[in-house]
């Protein structure tokens, strides 16, 4: 073997040596910080509803939807998610126009109907993620003191790709895309306590 | 239009008790307006009960160690298809089933080339959290590279299966263009550090950029957008382009823009085995030279810094076909 591939040879070996110790401690830096089996979600309590879910998702349908929680909604006919509060009314009083763009908040009466006073009526607010683009208008409206701050955005994990990086939370203004663990339920109670949903 | 009163103003029109209670009343107000509203769930009785929102689960802890497994299973193969095995055949299924699982079922979005990212920023920001995932992404096709070249680029990485399968009519390259291309993913990998880790803050005189952190290699991904068949229309169009341009020039992306390719052409210089076209009876009838689309084979040698493993160069070897053939006859006596 002549002498310069023996030479070449001991380059290669230190070379791959000084590589495997490089990859080794690098690994073992990263492994101190490893995050265990969290998933994205969205904090309600930090949520601003900004419109940055819908279009920073990396899909072009995002995988962030509106959420209705039964329980606290107050099943209201002047639903102010429903209904755009400022927009012109009938002759009953009801608002013309509607907040959600993609018209993907449906209702439906509850029990029995009055048709002549829909005061009387209750409606239960139901999200059709068919339509839903996650752009949080009908969240928005939905805060206190108008409404009960029963629609919350969520990470909806049939359609999410799960990411490496979620690119929501990459362009999230208000660090509202936290890491929960599984089963990737949002917190249902804020944990700074002076904060009310 | 609407009065503004001053203080002064506001004593000489309701003064003492008076504004007192127009106080309480507004308040009063206030309070009715707000109640209304704010109302809790009626009670329906017996007829309705309350709907469970859906909250559809993630994805078990087991897809993600199964995303590792098949991440070693496939390095390991590819290092067997390519080095022990030679077979060009068995390389391109392996590239196939990496296509259908990485890219169109796990959708491309488990990829070394991304977590060159979060790499970066776990390096750069202390509370940064990353994915045990992530770290065995990055670093298992490194410790390939090192061990047997570019396997991962052969065998298991979606979009070099993608851009070698359309690969119909290849052409070759001018080595002087092909080299200067060739820097490009240093480029390329040096802006997705530093957008990833920092950011862009620059002041030159008077002009001012700043740059929130981005993950530029995802935003600029080629082909995720084919795998989750939707995507903004400049990701999509990009695709096609390179999917176009990969016809004739072998895997344009991996070879003069992939940052991840860059780092794994730097460590698989190195390598401890690596594809070497023909065992110790050459012919030099240079078929190899030809039959390797990417310019990787120099003076009748594959360049490990280049060579993605893709196996081609022994399928074109006549003296390979007769070796096998001999290893046949020598595997069965009839």
């Amino acid at each position: 073997m002549s002498e310069k591939s023996t030479r070449r040879k001991f380059i290669d070996r230190s070379a791959r040596i000084a590589g495997f110790v490089g990859i080794g401690a690098t690994a073992g830096v990263l492994a101190r910080r490893v995050s265990g089996d969290h998933v994205y979600q969205v904090d309600p309590f930090k949520c601003t509803a900004c419109d940055k879910c819908r279009t920073s998702c990396v899909l072009s349908f995002s995988a962030v939807k509106a959420v209705n929680d039964f329980e606290k909604c107050g099943y209201c006919m002047l639903c102010p998610a429903y209904f755009d509060v400022t927009s012109f009314p009938d002759e009953k009083g009801i608002p013309s126009g509607k907040v959600c763009p993609q018209d993907a908040l449906k209702r439906r009466v509850v029990g029995k109907e009055d048709p002549d006073d829909p005061n009387n009526n209750y409606y239960e607010y139901v999200i059709d993620e068919e339509r839903c683009d996650g752009c949080g208008k009908c969240v928005k409206a939905c805060k206190p003191p108008a409404g009960n701050g029963s629609l919350r955005l969520e990470i909806r994990y049939a359609r999410c790709v799960e990411c490496n990086e979620c690119a929501i939370k990459v362009a999230c203004p208000d660090q509202a895309i936290i890491r929960v663990k599984t089963p990737g339920m949002a917190p249902t109670e804020s944990p700074d306590e002076t904060k009310v949903l | 239009m609407r009065r503004r009163f001053s203080r002064g103003q506001l004593r000489f029109i309701a003064p003492g008790r008076v504004r007192f209670l127009l106080v309480a009343l507004a308040v009063f107000a206030a309070s009715v307006l707000y109640a209304q509203y704010q109302r809790t769930p009626p009670d329906f009785g017996e007829s309705y009960s309350f709907p469970t929102p859906t909250h559809p689960e993630p994805d078990s802890a087991w897809i993600h160690s199964l995303d590792i497994l098949m991440l070693v299973a496939g390095l390991g193969l590819a290092a067997w298809l390519v080095l022990k095995r030679r077979s060009r055949n068995g390389v391109m299924m392996l590239s196939i089933g990496a296509l259908a699982y990485f890219g169109f079922y796990r959708k491309g979005c488990i990829c070394p080339i991304g977590a060159i990212q979060n790499v970066t920023l776990c390096l750069a920001d202390s509370s940064y959290l990353i994915s045990i995932g992530v770290i065995a992404f990055f670093f298992l096709p490194l410790v390939a590279a090192l061990l047997f070249g570019r396997v991962f680029c052969s065998g298991v990485c979606p979009l070099g299966a993608l851009q070698d399968m359309v690969l119909l009519w290849p052409k070759k390259v001018p080595q002087k263009l092909d080299r200067a291309l060739r820097w490009l993913p240093y480029v390329y990998l040096a802006l997705a550090v530093m957008f990833a880790g920092w950011g862009l803050h620059m002041k030159l005189g008077s002009w001012e950029i700043r740059a929130a952190r981005r993950f530029l290699i995802c935003e600029w991904d080629p082909f995720i957008g084919l795998f989750r068949l939707s995507g903004p229309f400049y990701m999509l169009a990009i695709g096609a382009g390179l999917i176009l341009l990969g016809m004739f020039f072998g895997r344009p992306y991996c070879r003069w823009l992939c940052p991840y390719g860059g780092i794994l052409s730097l460590l698989s210089r190195f390598s401890w085995k690596n594809v070497q076209i023909t065992p110790d009876k050459e012919l030099d009838c240079g078929l190899c030279a030809e039959a390797c689309p990417y310019g990787a084979i120099r003076e009748l040698r594959a360049d490990r810094a280049t060579c993605l493993s893709c196996a081609r160069c022994y399928d074109s070897c006549p003296r390979h076909h007769e070796l096998r053939k001999e290893a046949l006859v020598q595997v069965k006596p009839s």
